[in-house]
């Protein structure tokens, strides 16, 4: 039963980034973003991650979601016309780095099959005692860091002159 | 509770396939919005693998280190489209041509 659950989630999760990266219109390819990042939450919840689900849901189907939408209704989009137009250099390091990470993954998957263990710290107990305990200096940067990227994109986004 | 227990080829491959997925848009399309979300897609496709081998290995980071990723995505996103929004304010397009033109 799982098992169908992951075929069916990672079968929606895989079409829909294709159709993301295809998809001639921005709007459309949002919302296929969308579709596969819950998918993917899907996919955390039955590798047990629960809390790591949750939290999937909340910032990226939400947060990040929304501020993409936003940005495209700022815009004056265009569906593009043409897809893609690169050299044959290009195509040739696409299918390199296709090669690389399906291989490594490939081989990865292989070698790394493995033993059951219990899966207590996936909880939500176990990760706010390691972020409060060991990497509580990690997440003071990154709150620091939060704020800096608030402030800069206010600064980035106004302008200071009519014309620009 | 996952039958893939013994093994979690599944999800390492998927993993790889979704950050293939992503870098292929990130190569291959002009538009920066696009670009913008086939990098969501492959930080996506990262988190995946690092579940599944914290799964594995029974490392107790990796949750972790996925929910730090997770908020530096986010903020990668803003700064992104805060650059989006200021190339089209001056050229009417989103590109990412428009970029080698910013000097002028």
């Amino acid at each position: 039963m799982d098992s169908l659950i992951f075929y069916l989630l990672g079968s929606v999760l895989v079409f829909s980034s294709l159709r993301v990266v295809t998809h001639k219109n921005p709007v459309y390819g949002a919302l296929y973003l969308a579709c596969a990042l819950v998918a993917l939450a899907g996919v955390f919840f039955l590798l047990e991650a629960h809390f790591i689900a949750g939290v999937q849901l909340v910032v990226y189907a939400g947060a990040v979601i929304v501020l993409f939408v936003m940005v495209l209704m700022l815009f004056d989009l265009k569906a593009d016309k043409q897809l893609w137009k690169i050299s044959p250099f290009r195509w040739a390091a696409v299918a390199f780095v296709a090669g690389l990470t399906l291989g490594v993954t490939f081989l990865e998957g292989l070698l790394g099959s493995s033993f059951p263990r219990d899966l207590e710290f996936f909880s939500a107990k176990h990760i706010a005692r390691l972020l409060f305990t060991k990497y509580v200096l990690a997440f003071e940067v990154l709150g620091v860091l939060l704020i800096l990227i608030a402030v800069g994109i206010v600064a980035l986004t106004r302008s200071d002159r009519e014309d620009v | 509770m996952f039958s893939f227990s013994e093994n979690l080829f599944l999800p390492v491959f998927l993993s790889g396939l979704i950050f293939f997925i992503g870098l292929f848009g990130v190569l291959v399309r002009r538009n920066v919005l696009v670009i913008l979300m086939s990098l969501e897609l492959m930080l996506n496709g990262v988190n995946l693998n690092i579940l599944s081998f914290a799964r594995i290995y029974g490392w107790e980071e990796g949750p972790v280190l996925v929910f730090f990723i997770m908020t530096l995505a986010a903020a990668a996103a803003g700064v992104g489209l805060a650059l989006a929004v200021r190339v089209y304010k001056v050229f009417k397009v989103v590109e990412v041509t428009s970029f080698n033109n910013l000097r002028e």
